[in-house]
Order: structure tokens, then C-alpha cells, then sequence
């Protein structure tokens, strides 16, 4: 899988044209899915001493996949968003300074991680990108509400590729 | 002080006479015993019931030594108001909710008077450490309770009673007993260290070190802080008391890297030393080097045999990796009469000790001794040997009745920025461990660092010197992600660097290393960031994109994280065993999940000297039991 395949302007068109909450969400579904499928299946490929990140990944990407899944079938979903967007998150550019890799056939714990949160900002980036172009409503503040959520998980792994990269984790 | 219950008739004792208004006190008969009838006299209070007066407030004077009074927040509940009570009269309480820390220098305890031994000599005030207890000037206690708890009170800063006199007798700096100032540690100046790995701290002489040692209030926050719980104050006070091989017999009984821990130490015991909060902590990492640079090393060496079992116990332990954890280990395991062999990859002993830490820090005759007292005790070391391709874990598991893997953090981390495969780029641990096996690195005229940490300031200090050995001057820039109030550093290495000549830049983020048209560095491009965690605490650096600088320089080295080499165990193994987010999964006595295996060191615990040493006590405590266990079994 390509990693900067969500990055493709036809992905952010296909979003951003979307004008039914249940199409934008079977998009958001679909996204969580590849990723979830992409982390599930490089747990055999890697060492079993960081098994538990790519397995941990691949938990959270299966979490939100089931989060917009039931999102799609809530009657109370415009409640549930704006009390998710009360409680801005920063986000951070740390992904940026990093490179997406061509993690290989055996990728190490960095090559993972460095791949994970540059997946997580561009998911964080569309979501914001289509959250600015669209009128205010239920589905700009779906839009940030994903942005927000991408932005917490790309925070927690930045906070782990700090501990394991630049802290003398092991 | 309790309950008085006075004869209120106005009636003298028998032999008082008056003379005027005041008792003649010549014409007490001190040799009469009353007469015939007098015990029947007792029976006139019999059945009366006691009277208590109440006594009116009434302050004292100014410097009166009345009732303790106790400022909670500044108590840090270090006991040496107990320690220094002669007539034992301070019982420390614990008190359950107060903050707890021994890490900080904390405790939930604080100090209980008993006013029945109490004989207001306020040496509890003068010498205690944060200041915090004086003595009111309240004089009269009148006791409301009869219970006899009521003469043992938990003094807070409100006084006895709750009524405020204000204080009495308090510190100042006339009686001030704790001695704020450290003995300041002679050291080379920073011109005469820059061109040689020379060790730069002299060490204390005897005069030095006795007062030093003088200053310590034996209060043991060191020994609740200290990863090893050294006995510190006891080797202090043998110090103090010029007994030089008390101090390394009690240095010895928790600490077999004594000369390295007297460098190198991240001494937590300084940082939690009770002294510390109003003055310099006792310099208790130089005074563990003073007392083993006092001590001749023949005796050092049977000091430490002393208490090692008389006979073999006829099993064997294999233990990976001479670092502190492993030899710690060794050492342990030696006295309790097991054969021990350690298998180590390089050519001497030590681990990151030697390898990692330069000379002028740690020097390798020092860490030689440390090692020799070691291997004195019959530990065999058989260097140059990998496991994992000289020998397998399995070939260990069958030949031994137990196996413990204590390796270090060897392999550097890389920022894998744009350009950190480039030629001209370097991990500080493998440069560090060039120069401390004698091997010739690249010695750049102009070096960019990356990092904020101990090896950082190392590798730049150690730059510093090749630089100016072979260019005549220093041409360093050391940049980390983290400002400066939170580098990982210790002070020390950051204002030493300095004075040696390293530019240090603290937030800045790398981005680029920049190369030349032959694709070798040039420099390194960073932003200045921001901030580097957000409102959670969390890492989540900001950059300001528009504030970018290239470092000029014709090396670039990484000096970030690290982390422990585990394809020694096979990849069989590695299956076999559970892990816990990265680091092999230990119990609390360092045992993995498979029985005969234990880990300890830099590789579960990360990277600390004397943890590593803690560690192995712990992993050498397990593996004894467990080879008493079977003896037992069999």
C-alpha cells in the first residue's frame, strides 16, 4: 500500500463532494478500514518485541472504524460532534519533520511509527481542508470533529516516537 | 503542662513557714516525715473532685523556648529532629494524604513531641534542614484531657493550642546548625582540561572530605532516593569519623562500581538531600570517590570478599554483558558461592561505563579497579564473545542453571531527517565507542550535534578535545529539540560543555541535513520550535518555519536515543518470550517468562549507572533463590 495514498487530491474530492452524512461517513469508514487492514497485516512482518505498536495501531484504526460505524446509525449524532469540538486539540507539526518511509518487508519500530503519524496528519489535514470549505452545519462540524480525532492520535504517537526515538527508550 | 489539681484550703506543706509574704526556704525540714497520723491526712481530699484552673493566655518573651510549632509545608519529614533528640522525645507520625516522594526528598511523616522528655534544648530547631520547626512563645499548657496522649502532640504551624504567640525561639543564622555551603570539588580549568581527556575532578583531599562529610544531618533521604538504596549516611559518617574502610565497607555492601559510581553516579541522592532545600546538598557522589580513592586497592579488594560463602555451591549462572548490571550480578552470585561466568562481546569489561563514557569523566583505570575487585572474587569474564553468533541462548540455557542477559543500550537512535544516511553523518554512540577502544575517528573542523542529553554533551566534549588536539581550537554547535530548563542533561555536563567551548542552541528541530554536490553533510538545517508540549503535557512540538538556521559543519552527529540489541536472542526465542511495549516483560525479580532466563540493566530499566546496579542485586537475589529452590527440590 501506497503510504500517500490518502493524500491523492481524487481521495479529498471524493470527500469533499460528499453531500449526505451517510456517504461522508462510508468515506471516513472506508479510510479507517485500509488503515486498519494495512496495520493488520504488517503484524507478522515485524519483530515481536514492537508486535504490540503495530498491534496497537492496528486496534485504533479498528476502534474508529467502528466509532463511524455506529456514528452512521445515531440518530443524536449532531450532539454527540459539538461536544467533541468543545475540546479543541493542538495540532502539532511534528509529522512534518519527518519523512514517510518505504517501510519494506521488515520495518523497524521508527519506520512504523514515522509512518503512522505521517498517515495520521494527512488524515488530519483533509479532514480539517474539507471542514474549511463546507458551510457551517452538521457536516463542517463532522469534518472537525474527524480532524480532531486524528489530531489526538497523531499527538499520542508523537508523544511515543519521542519516548522511544529522542529519550533513550528501548 | 497537665492537669492542675491544686489544694485550694491555702494551707502550706508541713515544714514551709513564711516570712513576710515569700517561704523561708532555710527553715524547710527536709529530714521530717510528718508525723504519726499524716498518710491518714490523705483521706481528707478523698472524694473531692479535682479542680482545674484555667490559665490565661500569656506570651513570653521574645526568644522563649516554649511549645513547637511545625510549618507543614515546609516539613519535608526527614526525621533529623528525631535523630538529633537525645532524650528521644520526637516520634515521626506518618500522615496519611501528605505527599510521599522519595525521589524528591519527601515523606508523609512529621514529627509528634513528647512534652514528657522534652527538655526545650531546640536542637530540633537549630539543626533542622528546611527550617521549618520553631518553638512558640507560649509557655503554659493546660491539659484538658485526661488521657496521656495529651502530653504528646503533633505540632502543625497554629501552635498547641490553635492560638496564635507567635514564635519563640527559631532559626537564624547565629544558630543556624546546618552547614548550607558544599566543599567546592577542585577541578581542572577548562583552558588545561580543553586538549586532553585528563580526568577533570582532583578529588577531595582529607580536610576537604571530613568537613564535607561534617555537614550531613544523617537524616537517609539519600538512602529512600538512591536506585540502590546506598548506605550512605553510615559511609558519611565513617568519613567523619576518619574511618576509611568502615566507609568502603558500607559503600561495598550495596555498590560493587563504587569508583564509577563516584564519577558517574546521576547521584538522585543529592537531588532528594534534606540539606539541599535551604543550601547546597551534601556532596555525597564526591565523598563515595574520596573514601575509594583513599583506600588502598589491595584492601578494598578484601573488604569486598568479606561475607563470601566458604564453599561452592556447585552451580553455574551465565550472565550476558560485563556492564554494571551484569558484573553487579557477578558479584553477588560470587560471595554466595556460585560459579559465574559473563560472556561479553568487546575486549574489556564495563558495557556503556567504558564505552560510552569518556575518560575525563570516568577514567578506564578507575573502571578497572572496580572490575578487578570484581573478578577477585572468582567471576570469569570471557571477552569477545557475541552471543547469539559465538554462542547461542539455547547452547546457555543447557549448560547453565541460570542465564542472565544484562546488555546495554548499544545502538543509536537516528532522527532519519532528510540526509541522515549521508556521508559526514555519525551516531554519538558508535564515535564514543571508537575513541574509548583506541580506535582513529574523523575529526571534523566544524561539528553540528543533536541531542540535549548526557552522550551529547559527551560526544561534543570529546569532539571538543580531538578538535582542539589537532586544529588548535573548538568548533562545536550542539542543538536539541528541548529548551534548555528541560534538557536531559545533567547541569554540570551543559555549563562544562560551555566553558569548553561548545555553542549550545536549545529548541531547535533538524530538519535537513545539508549535503554538497558529492553528497556529504554540510550542515544541518533546523527550526526554532515553539513549544514542545502541549496543554496535556504531551510532546507535540510547534515550529516556527520562518525562524530556520543552517549549522555549518562537516559533521553531523545524532546524539538521541538508544536502544538495546535483542537479535541476540534468536528469533526463536524472541517468539517465545512476552514482551512489554519494546523491553523484554520482567517480574518484579527481573525473571522473564522463561524460568531460566532473567534481564536486567539499561535494557528494561534504561540508561542509569547505578539503576543498572540496583538492578543486579535484584536479578542476583532471584537467581540465588531460585538455585536454592531446586537445591532444595533435588
Amino acid at each position: 500500500m501506497s503510504p500517500m495514498k490518502e493524500g491523492e487530491s481524487a481521495s479529498y474530492q471524493k470527500i469533499k463532494s460528499m453531500t449526505t452524512l451517510k456517504d461522508v461517513l462510508a468515506v471516513a469508514t472506508s479510510f479507517e478500514a485500509s488503515a486498519r487492514d494495512f496495520y493488520t497485516g504488517l503484524i507478522p512482518k515485524v519483530s515481536k518485541n514492537f508486535r504490540w505498536l503495530v498491534e496497537d495501531l492496528a486496534r485504533e484504526e479498528q476502534g474508529h472504524y467502528d466509532l463511524f460505524t455506529s456514528l452512521a446509525q445515531r440518530d443524536d449524532i449532531e450532539g454527540a460532534i459539538q461536544a467533541e469540538i468543545e475540546r479543541p486539540v493542538t495540532d502539532g507539526k511534528f509529522a512534518d519533520a519527518v519523512m514517510i518511509p518505504d517501510l519494506g518487508d521488515n520495518p523497524d519500530d521508527q519506520s512504523v511509527l514515522q509512518y503512522a503519524m505521517g498517515r495520521e496528519h494527512l488524515a488530519m489535514t483533509h479532514y480539517r481542508a474539507l471542514a474549511d470549505s463546507t458551510a457551517a452545519g452538521p457536516i463542517k462540524e463532522l469534518f472537525e470533529y474527524l480532524a480532531n480525532e486524528e489530531a489526538k492520535h497523531k499527538e499520542e504517537l508523537e508523544k511515543l516516537y519521542y519516548e522511544t526515538v529522542h529519550s533513550g527508550g528501548v | 503542662m497537665s492537669a492542675i489539681d491544686h489544694d485550694v484550703s491555702g494551707k502550706l506543706p508541713r515544714g514551709r513557714h513564711t516570712h513576710g509574704d515569700e517561704p523561708d526556704m532555710n527553715a524547710i525540714d527536709h529530714k521530717a516525715t510528718g508525723g504519726i497520723l499524716s498518710p491518714l491526712k490523705g483521706l481528707q481530699f478523698f472524694g473531692r473532685k479535682p479542680v482545674t484552673q484555667p490559665l490565661e493566655p500569656r506570651p513570653a518573651s521574645a526568644n522563649y523556648r516554649g511549645f513547637h510549632l511545625n510549618d507543614w509545608q515546609l516539613c519535608i519529614g526527614c526525621s533529623t529532629c528525631q535523630k538529633v533528640c537525645d532524650n528521644a522525645a520526637i516520634t515521626m507520625v506518618e500522615i496519611p494524604g501528605l505527599p510521599e516522594d522519595a525521589a524528591k526528598g519527601v515523606r508523609n511523616l512529621r514529627p509528634a513531641i513528647d512534652y514528657g522528655r522534652c527538655c526545650w534544648c531546640a536542637l530540633c530547631v537549630d539543626l533542622c534542614p528546611t527550617g521549618s520547626i520553631s518553638l512558640s512563645r507560649e509557655y503554659v499548657h493546660t491539659c484538658t484531657d485526661p488521657e496521656i496522649d495529651s502530653y504528646f502532640v503533633l505540632p502543625d504551624a497554629n501552635g498547641i493550642h490553635g492560638v496564635a504567640y507567635d514564635k519563640g525561639w527559631a532559626k537564624s543564622e547565629q544558630s543556624d546548625l546546618v552547614a548550607l555551603q558544599r566543599t567546592e570539588m577542585p577541578e581542572m580549568a577548562p583552558e588545561a582540561r580543553i586538549a586532553n581527556f585528563d580526568e577533570i575532578v582532583e578529588g577531595y583531599d582529607k580536610n576537604q572530605g571530613i568537613i564535607e562529610a561534617s555537614r550531613c544531618v544523617q537524616c537517609g533521604m539519600c538512602h529512600d532516593a538512591c536506585p540502590t538504596h546506598m548506605n550512605a549516611p553510615e559511609y558519611i559518617r565513617a568519613i567523619w569519623q576518619d574511618d576509611i574502610e568502615e566507609a568502603v565497607r558500607q559503600i561495598y555492601r550495596t555498590n560493587p562500581f563504587a569508583h564509577t559510581c563516584g564519577r558517574v553516579c546521576t547521584h538522585r541522592c543529592e537531588t532528594a538531600c534534606s540539606v539541599g532545600h535551604r543550601g547546597a546538598p551534601i556532596a555525597i557522589r564526591w565523598l563515595k570517590r574520596f573514601a575509594m580513592d583513599q583506600l588502598d586497592h589491595e584492601r578494598v579488594k578484601e573488604i569486598a570478599a568479606e561475607g563470601k560463602a566458604a564453599y561452592p555451591s556447585g552451580k553455574r549462572v551465565a550472565i550476558i554483558g560485563a556492564g554494571p548490571a551484569g558484573l553487579t550480578a557477578a558479584y553477588d552470585l560470587a560471595k554466595q558461592g556460585h560459579a559465574v561466568k559473563v560472556f561479553e562481546a568487546m575486549g574489556a569489561a564495563g558495557g556503556m561505563t567504558r564505552y560510552g563514557i569518556p575518560y575525563y569523566r570516568l577514567p578506564a583505570d578507575k573502571l578497572d579497579q572496580d572490575v578487578d575487585v570484581i573478578t577477585s572474587l572468582g567471576v570469569e569474564i570471557q571477552y569477545d564473545t557475541r552471543i547469539g553468533s559465538d554462542v547461542t541462548m539455547e547452547r546457555l540455557r543447557d549448560d547453565y542453571d541460570a542465564v542472565l542477559v544484562a546488555v546495554g543500550l548499544w545502538m543509536g537512535r537516528s532522527t532519519r531527517v532528510k540526509g541522515a544516511e549521508a556521508d559526514g553523518v555519525y551516531r554519538a554512540v558508535e564515535l564514543l565507542r571508537k575513541v574509548a577502544d583506541g580506535e582513529s575517528i574523523p575529526v571534523p573542523k566544524q561539528a553540528v550535534i543533536i541531542g540535549g542529553g548526557n552522550v551529547a554533551m559527551d560526544i561534543a566534549r570529546t569532539l571538543a578535545r580531538l578538535q582542539k588536539q589537532h586544529y588548535g581550537q573548538v568548533a562545536i554547535t550542539l542543538t536539541a529539540l528541548e529548551d534548555l530548563d528541560h534538557f536531559l542533561a545533567d547541569p554540570d555536563e551543559i555549563k562544562e560543555a560551555r566553558e569548553e567551548g561548545v555553542e549550545i542552541l536549545d529548541a531547535r528541530g533538524p530538519q535537513e541535513v545539508v549535503l554538497d554536490s558529492s553528497g556529504r553533510a554540510t550542515g544541518l538545517r533546523t527550526w526554532k520550535v515553539l513549544s514542545i508540549f502541549d496543554e496535556q503535557g504531551r510532546f507535540a512540538p510547534k515550529y516556527d518555519e520562518t525562524d530556520e538556521i543552517i549549522h555549518a559543519g562537516d559533521m553531523v552527529v545524532e546524539a538521541i536515543g538508544q536502544a538495546a540489541d535483542v537479535n541476540l536472542l534468536g528469533e526463536a526465542l524472541t517468539e517465545a518470550l512476552e514482551w512489554n511495549r519494546g523491553r523484554l516483560k520482567v517480574d518484579e525479580q527481573l525473571r522473564t517468562s522463561a524460568d531460566w532466563l532473567w534481564a536486567a540493566g539499561d535494557m528494561v530499566r534504561g540508561p542509569d549507572v547505578v539503576s543498572a546496579v540496583a538492578d543486579g542485586h535484584r536479578a542476583a537475589a532471584s537467581i540465588n533463590d531460585h538455585l536454592s529452590i531446586r537445591e532444595q527440590a533435588a
